[in-house]
């Protein structure tokens, strides 16, 4: 009892210390550099300690002394009740999501099993979908609350732009739930473990809907009509500064990781080696012992798991210095005309290839 | 008078996918990306190696200055810590913008003393226009324009240089020297 507790609150920490104490930060850095690397620019380098500037690595502790010193301002008329508690509605589903995200297989450690994921629900995928749609609310008050016409036009773009590609996103799921037969995480992840039964493989259409569909969601550039600089200032956060400005900021970097993972887990094989099975890699472990030889798989499993997440939140960012934003019709077009047949048209290509097959 | 643009461009089936394109400028900015990543922050961190992009950290990188360029305007030291300078007045007559200010010092018969020189001499970068007319005039290669354009200030009155501080060695404008002498013609009078 006390042993899996420990062990269940050390994959909380894990997960709480990488997400808010790693990523959110650094992608903060990673954004602001990786778009002047783009750019051919040189980006962020200014800020230092003693001389040092680590590549401009310190703009985030900067930027987060800048956050928590900053005037905390509430606009005349502002609902405050409703203004302070919008961030927070906004930033608990981004970091709550990972409560059912496996990070890596499931693991025998010194006669103790080890299931690398904080809950395994067994309704994990509608877990992570219900728990992502609530931060829509966060964004809706947000923009009510501020008694501000910019904020009101943003929370109300997000709120259709978010419901209508929830929809897509629901859908084009239901063309893995079908491949895979378990809503668990954990158990699609561990069916992916052939390089050729990745979900990148059983369905590519899919991926690229989920990917748009996820993107859209986050509220990222090509379709950022919710914070629409050039139109509403800053859409639905433009009357919040200092820390509540920070967590919708955090919010977006979180949720980025999550895509990242969820992508990570549905379509690109989770915690697997292309071509590697874990009993290879055990074999090759022999001499270290079987407590050993287990150890070390789990943490090349982690780590891989997070190399494959690292690399789509390289993806997202460059798509998002990449691409133009469409315009307010074209993000709902794209979403009810095009995203939402296909994917209806891709679970009917899914059945139909499962009943062939069977 | 009013004309219409026609915006009934035809896309092609394989334009309105989209998503080839969406590659291809994925394929554009990664590009960069990585050639930027390995060319340019190895440079960074003190490796020389041949630079990709022509971006410079500013204040740590200087951008190499050709000689002809106008900075701002210095008094020559000569080897025997003295200003070139006669204080003739010609580069206070020939500026433009009458910034330079000079008043003269005058032999008063003492041995080993030069025979004129700048007691005071005053340049005000504020009123400074930059265009070389003073170099142009001087007869005695006292004055030149150097290739340091960093001045500026945040009070006016402290743009006001004197002699002490408009002195620069003359083996630091060497190529300024010899390109004044190509240019103007000066040791042809």
């Amino acid at each position: 009892m006390i042993l899996e507790l420990t062990i269940t609150l050390v994959k909380i920490l894990f997960i709480i210390g990488l997400t808010v104490g790693f990523f959110a930060p650094v992608l903060t850095w990673v954004e602001r550099k990786q778009s002047a690397i783009m750019q051919d620019r040189v980006g962020a380098n200014r800020a230092d300690i003693m001389g040092f500037t680590a590549l401009g690595l310190f703009h985030a502790i900067a930027d987060a002394i800048k956050m928590f010193t900053k005037e905390d301002f509430v606009p005349q008329g502002a609902n405050r009740f409703l203004h302070t508690l919008s961030p927070i509605i906004a930033v608990i589903p981004a970091i709550l999501t990972f409560a059912v995200v496996p990070f890596g297989g499931q693991y025998e450690l010194w006669g103790t099993h080890v299931n690398l994921v904080i809950s395994d629900l067994d309704v994990g995928l509608l877990f992570v979908f219900a728990i992502a749609s609530i931060a829509t609310y966060g964004y809706v008050i947000a923009g009510w609350a501020s008694n501000n016409n910019w904020s009101l036009l943003g929370s109300m773009r997000t709120a259709s732009q978010m419901i209508s590609y929830e929809v897509t996103m629901g859908l084009t799921i239901i063309g893995v739930l079908m491949v895979y037969g378990s809503m668990k995480l954990t158990e699609i992840g561990a069916a992916q473990e052939d390089f050729l039964s990745w979900g990148f493989f059983m369905q590519p259409l899919g991926f690229f809907m989920f990917l748009a569909a996820s993107i859209a969601e986050n509220k990222r550039i090509p379709f950022d009509a919710p914070e629409a600089e050039s139109e509403l200032v800053a859409g639905y956060f433009t009357e919040y500064s200092g820390l509540k400005f920070g967590m919708f900021f955090m919010a977006e970097f979180i949720e980025m990781v999550t895509i990242g993972a969820i992508v990570t887990i549905l379509f690109f094989g989770a915690w697997h080696i292309p071509f590697l099975s874990a009993a290879t890699i055990l074999s090759w472990l022999d001499f270290l012992g079987a407590n050993g030889a287990n150890l070390v798989l789990m943490l090349i499993h982690i780590a891989v798991f997070f190399a494959k997440v690292i690399f789509f939140i390289w993806f997202q960012m460059t798509i998002r210095w990449t691409l133009p934003r469409f315009r307010y019709d074209q993000i709902m077009k794209l979403g009810w005309k095009i995203l939402l047949p296909l994917s209806l048209a891709n679970i009917l290509v899914t059945g139909l290839v499962i009943l062939a097959v069977h | 008078m009013a004309y219409f643009v026609d915006r009934t461009v035809k896309m092609t089936w394989w334009e309105r996918l989209y998503l080839p394109a969406i590659i291809k400028g994925m394929y554009i900015t990664s590009r960069h990306f990585f050639i930027n990543l390995f060319g340019f922050v190895p440079f960074f961190l003190g490796q020389k190696k041949e630079r990709e992009i022509f971006t410079l950290y500013y204040p740590e990188e200087m951008a190499p200055i050709p000689v002809a360029y106008r900075g701002r305007p210095v008094l020559a030291i000569n080897e025997n810590n003295l200003p070139n300078c006669v204080a003739c007045g010609l580069c206070e007559a020939a500026c433009p913008a009458y910034c330079i200010d000079i008043i003269p010092g005058e032999n008063s018969g003492k041995q080993n003393e030069v025979e004129r020189w700048p007691k005071e001499f005053t340049i005000d970068y504020a009123v400074c226009i930059f265009c070389g007319n003073c170099e142009e005039a001087c007869p005695e290669e006292a004055i030149f324009m150097s290739d340091d354009y960093e001045i500026p200030m945040l009070d006016r009155k402290e743009m006001k240089f004197n002699l002490e501080q408009l002195s620069v060695p003359i083996e630091k404008l060497k190529d300024r020297v010899e390109f004044t002498r190509k240019m103007y013609g000066k040791w042809n009078y």
